[in-house]
């Protein structure tokens, strides 16, 4: 009893404190979703209902956002596990130079997103005097406006961020694999089974955990992803890279449609929840 | 054969990694016609004038710097003050609740910033927050804390139990086997977690750029800014990204052996194994 007395003592202030700043602010968001505000038309501000969240179902803004969301997140989580595991199982074989890769992968991992936007937009992608242009001249694929046509624009933006967060996929991996039993592959190797084989039998199921972490933790990233995609291109042109977060932002910050702003970020954090959720129950069920 | 592809496959990647940040080294040095100039020129003659421009000049970024440093000290400070004896009851004592408490400290630390942020602009705007130290930190404890509570159990559940029961037993206390036997055992992994806090309340935007202002402007948001002046000085912007990285370079370098467990905590904690 004095045991339990001490151990809350210790952990209700953080409580109280995390219940002040995350949970009641959301339960907030609720409220402002449920209001009309409007700064530009303050007279209009009143109880809404749900009629902000009515608005959704007609609002084809908000579904072509929905679909680049799921577009962004499902291919930047993709790549990111697919090239990340590649490269953690070419570089287990290279001793060599890993000290030296580790150091590397973490320069892109610790960067600012919204550095990590400005110089992918001003460096790299931008016409005549980005690196990327000056290397698709120069092999004769002619030049682009990286981040100023609508569909390059995504695939832009989601090379960033695939381009920032892979490191990460490719370190925890590689820890992951760093610590498998060499004695097990003797045996396979033993059997005479080929390297796919091993792979698919013996590394797979042993590094699923390690995956299932690395799809949870980006997909979260991902999902939260603001930065680097406003300073790369605001959500544009038009509206072809604005994912949920970029929406809400521009209705809230821009149009100061505060209330529906609301409404659009608290379908956000439904999403993110029951994803973060969905992931867990799955994990623990394994 | 195969040990050069490999190795080639390697650098590659690690140039891929290490290329924008490396450009952007080169590009602090050049001027503007320099940067402007096609082909990209890889030698040329350096100059300071970006530099000096960006810590003397009329877009001097110090005072922005001196607001990061602010921002994220008294978060840092703020989150380990909470954290520590928080990360202690979850990882050591009988608290009631505890799987459901510590779900929910680890769902916090998922939110979209976005839906934070909306109300914190209405809620701060209410009682002229605004634009303050102590509104920004308030809103940098939301995504600091949960991470530091997470991180913290998971090097606290490392110490052997044998310790902190043979400071029990000389009726130490339980306060005093936190205070002499938990923490310097800890040491390591405290130092690891201030890092991590420092460095994303240091990188942290979309908060500063709504909440923040003229007064309380942290570097991230002024290095935005260069590109929203009338003609954008890439030159400038690459020196002032410099300065503004430094920090966390230098800091994510140093903490370089345990970046792989402070980004992966959370998942591997609230997953499983309880």
């Amino acid at each position: 009893m004095r045991e339990r007395r001490f151990a809350l003592a210790l952990f209700l202030p953080a409580f109280v404190l995390l219940v002040a700043t995350t949970t009641l602010p959301l339960i907030y968001l609720l409220w402002s979703s449920s209001q009309r505000i409007d700064l530009t038309m303050p007279w209009m501000s009143g109880t809404a209902g749900l009629e902000n969240y009515a608005k959704l179902g007609g609002d084809t803004r908000f579904w072509q956002s929905l679909k680049l969301t799921l577009i962004y997140t499902g291919t930047t989580v993709v790549l990111q596990v697919l090239i990340g595991l590649g490269l953690a199982l070419l570089v287990l074989q290279v001793r060599a130079g890993q000290a030296i890769l580790r150091i590397g992968a973490i320069l892109p991992i610790v960067l600012a997103p919204v550095v990590a936007g400005l110089f992918w937009r001003s460096l790299v992608l931008a016409p005549d005097f980005g690196i990327l242009d000056f290397v698709t001249r120069a092999l004769g694929l002619g030049s682009y406006n990286w981040l100023g046509d609508p569909q390059l624009a995504l695939v832009s933006v989601i090379a960033i961020h695939t381009w920032q967060w892979t490191p990460f996929a490719f370190l925890v991996l590689l820890a992951s694999l760093a610590a498998l039993p060499p004695d097990l592959y003797e045996a396979a190797r033993l059997d005479r089974a080929g390297p796919w084989q091993r792979f698919r039998h013996i590394t797979l199921p042993l590094i699923r955990p390690a995956i299932v972490i690395v799809v949870i933790l980006r997909m979260v990233t991902a999902l939260s992803a603001f930065a680097a995609i406003f300073a790369a291109t605001g959500g544009g042109p038009g509206s072809a890279t604005e994912i949920l977060n970029l929406y809400a932002y521009r209705l809230s910050f821009t149009e100061l449609n505060i209330g529906y702003g609301a409404a659009v970020a608290a379908v956000l954090l439904l999403i993110t929840l029951s994803v973060a959720f969905f992931l867990f129950a799955l994990r623990r069920a394994r | 054969m195969r040990t050069a592809v490999l190795l080639a496959i390697a650098i590659v990647m690690l140039v891929v990694w290490i290329f924008p940040v490396a450009w952007g080294l080169l590009t602090s040095f050049k001027t503007e016609r320099d940067v402007l100039a096609y082909p990209p020129e890889v030698i040329f003659e350096p100059t300071l004038v970006n530099y000096h421009d960006v810590f003397f000049g009329g877009a001097s970024i110090v005072p922005n710097l001196i607001s990061s440093l602010i921002i994220s000290g008294l978060t840092t400070a703020l989150t380990m003050l909470f954290a520590i004896p928080a990360a202690y009851a979850l990882a050591r004592l009988d608290l009631p609740w505890k799987r459901a408490t510590g779900f929910w400290v680890l769902a916090t630390q998922m939110l979209p910033p976005v839906g934070l942020v909306i109300p914190y602009f209405l809620l701060l705007r209410k009682v002229g927050w605004t634009d303050t130290y102590q509104g920004l930190v308030l809103v940098y404890l939301t995504f600091a804390l949960p991470f530091a509570i997470w991180l913290l159990v998971s090097y606290f559940e490392e110490i052997p139990r044998e310790m902190e029961e043979a400071a029990l037993l000389d009726r130490a206390g339980r306060l005093r086997a936190l205070w002499h036997v938990i923490l310097p055992q800890a040491k390591g992994g405290i130092a690891v977690t201030v890092i991590f806090v420092f460095l994303n309340s240091w990188n942290e935007f979309l908060f500063a750029v709504v909440l923040g202002g003229n007064t309380v402007r942290p570097v991230t948001v002024a290095m935005f800014n260069f590109i929203s002046l009338e003609q954008t000085q890439w030159g400038r912007l690459a020196a002032a990204a410099m300065v503004g990285m430094a920090p966390v370079i230098a800091l994510g370098l140093l903490a370089q052996q345990h970046i792989v467990k402070g980004l992966t905590v959370g998942a591997v904690k609230g997953g499983g194994r309880r």
